[in-house]
């Protein structure tokens, strides 16, 4: 019965962690490639 | 007979492709490097590294494995996506192997042991780490053909050309756009995969139910469904393989070290480990779920002789039409990501370490990315003749795991020794790589020898395992110490480069 329990609460924290994780990176990854994008174009023509 | 409509469903998946194409081929002016191409510059920053590392470590082959272990093996399949995420939360907050890593400024794990093991032990793991990804890599595409080919319902005779159509289209922005082009895909596929995903569990959870699905696995699997240690076919050795197993994953399968390599600094790479390890219980647990819900619904004549083609199956006559297109963009989204991710990969291993010894004098940035673009083609024709119009013969699984035994051994071995120990030398390095090749090898072919089957399943693939790690890492020790006049550290530290990040 505890192992049926530690499975129910798993299978919770799964869908309660990957649903909010998924908007937060999405929201927080559009602002992560923007700044990328712009870091690139500014150091276009050195070498690497 | 399937509720995939070619009209509602095709245009979501249509929708996403052309997306997904648009984006990729969009980021390309940005590439004017090397480094942009290999390591974007090594300005990715830890959301988008999170969003990239997740898309990438599932694909649809992930998928129908960790579906065939629900339906095999209950919720206790589930174990090794709890070990690597165990795995993957411990090495981000030491920042074990992956901080001195980062600071060795290296593009390529490769490229690192150069510093402490010489030029012929980078060129060697070079080759070991290309030929155990690229064989691993090589059965991707057509597994992820076969699922579609089951939800969707079309016929078997268009899966070579489907699947080539794909390979293409994720070819075309790979070699335009190198990781700058495989982050921005991810992260879009990351978002359309996780979506997909959530909604189908969700759908499963309220319509099969909970009860249902216990009751499923507790009625077939027993106890051993729900606790690994009881379990007939799994015990203490399956999870102290996984342990290992997942563990090396962590800290040398490339395409996951790309991501820390690609990172502003060593911090954020350690930061995107924190933040997506959890997710791998999630690769584990939502399409096992899905495997579950297929062991709860289908009879056995339903699935056939191959559990793996369980859980396409049940989702091709569950799901409704509209919820097949968000099906189909999801996993067409994981499998896009992984294969790009993948082909950049091990091209950047191809050109930094293999291709090294042939480069005379320095490349222009021009000369670099022509030759890297180069290479993924020649990639993507590879993965196009061996995985999709050269069908494997044999079992996938023990194909799977023994090429990527090879690999993880001997690799992970090099890694810790040259992180940590100064007095690892080259000796010790070659003898890690033979070992680690030698043993799982050798297991095969006995596997395959009728005199000494019987053995060979007595001792079991989980011992075999566990074994290779132990001779692997005793073969750099005692290779190290055998070698003339290495009593004294034989290194210095590993030299850091300044290329951190704000």
């Amino acid at each position: 019965m505890r192992a049926h329990l530690f499975w129910w609460f798993l299978m919770l924290a799964v869908m309660v962690w990957y649903s909010t994780v998924t908007i937060y990176v999405t929201i927080r990854g559009v602002m992560d490639i923007r700044q990328m994008l712009r870091r690139l174009k500014d150091s276009r023509g050195e070498e690497s | 007979m399937t509720n995939f409509s070619w009209l509602l469903d095709g245009s979501i998946v249509g929708l996403y492709l052309l997306g997904t194409m648009i984006a990729g081929v969009m980021v390309r002016r940005y590439v004017s490097r090397v480094d942009h191409f290999l390591v974007a510059g090594r300005e990715m920053n830890v959301y988008l590294g999170i969003a990239s590392l997740a898309a990438t470590e599932f694909g649809i082959v992930t998928c129908m494995y960790t579906a065939q272990n629900g339906y095999d093996k209950g919720f206790a399949g589930a174990v090794p996506g709890l070990a690597q995420a165990l795995a993957m939360f411990v090495i981000g907050l030491t920042g074990f192997c992956i901080k001195p890593l980062r600071e060795s400024g290296a593009m390529t794990i490769p490229e690192l042991f150069e510093k402490r093991f010489g030029p012929r032990i980078r060129w060697a793991a070079g080759v070991v780490i290309v030929l155990g990804g690229l064989l691993n890599m090589g059965v991707f595409l057509r597994t992820g053909g076969e699922f579609l080919v089951l939800v969707c319902g079309f016929d078997v005779k268009y899966l070579e050309i489907t699947m080539t159509a794909l390979l293409v289209a994720v070819a075309v922005y790979t070699i335009l756009g190198g990781m700058l082009s495989v982050l921005v895909t991810d992260f879009l596929q990351f978002v359309v995969m996780s979506a997909g995903m959530l909604v189908v569990t969700g759908l499963i959870l309220s319509q099969v139910g909970w009860d249902r699905l216990v009751g499923a696995v507790q009625t077939h699997h027993g106890a051993g469904g729900f606790n690994p240690f009881v379990n007939p076919t799994m015990g203490w050795p399956y999870v102290i393989f996984n342990l290992l197993l997942n563990a090396a994953a962590c800290l040398t399968w490339q395409a996951v070290i790309a991501r820390i390599l690609s990172a502003k600094s060593a911090r954020t790479g350690q930061r995107i480990f924190t933040g997506t390890a959890f997710f791998f219980v999630c690769r584990f647990m939502i399409p096992g779920l899905w495997g579950i819900a297929a062991l709860a619904t289908l009879t056995p004549a339903e699935v056939g002789g191959n559990t793996l083609h369980a859980m396409p199956k049940f989702l091709s006559t569950f799901l409704p039409m509209g919820m097949m297109g968000v099906l189909v963009a999801a996993m067409l989204a994981a499998d896009m990501s992984t294969d790009s991710s993948y082909m950049l990969t091990w091209g950047s291993v191809i050109y930094n370490d293999i291709l090294a010894p042939f480069r005379k004098g320095a490349w222009s940035e021009r000369k670099g990315l022509l030759v890297n673009r180069l290479i993924v083609a020649l990639i993507g024709l590879f993965l196009l003749f061996y995985g999709l119009w050269y069908p494997l013969k044999g079992d996938l699984w023990t194909y799977l795991g023994v090429t990527g035994t090879i690999y993880l051994s001997s690799m992970t071995t090099l890694v810790i020794a040259c992180c940590y120990w100064k007095g690892a030398n080259n000796w010790g390095a070659a003898g890690a790589i033979l070992f680690g090749a030698l043993v799982p090898v050798t297991y095969l072919v006995m596997e395959q020898l009728p005199a000494t089957a019987p053995l060979t399943r007595q001792i079991g693939p989980y011992y075999s395992g566990i074994a290779t790690y132990v001779l692997v890492a005793l073969a750099m020790v005692i290779g190290s110490l055998l070698k003339p006049g290495a009593a004294g550290p034989t290194a210095g530290p590993l030299p850091s480069h300044s290329n951190q990040k704000a």
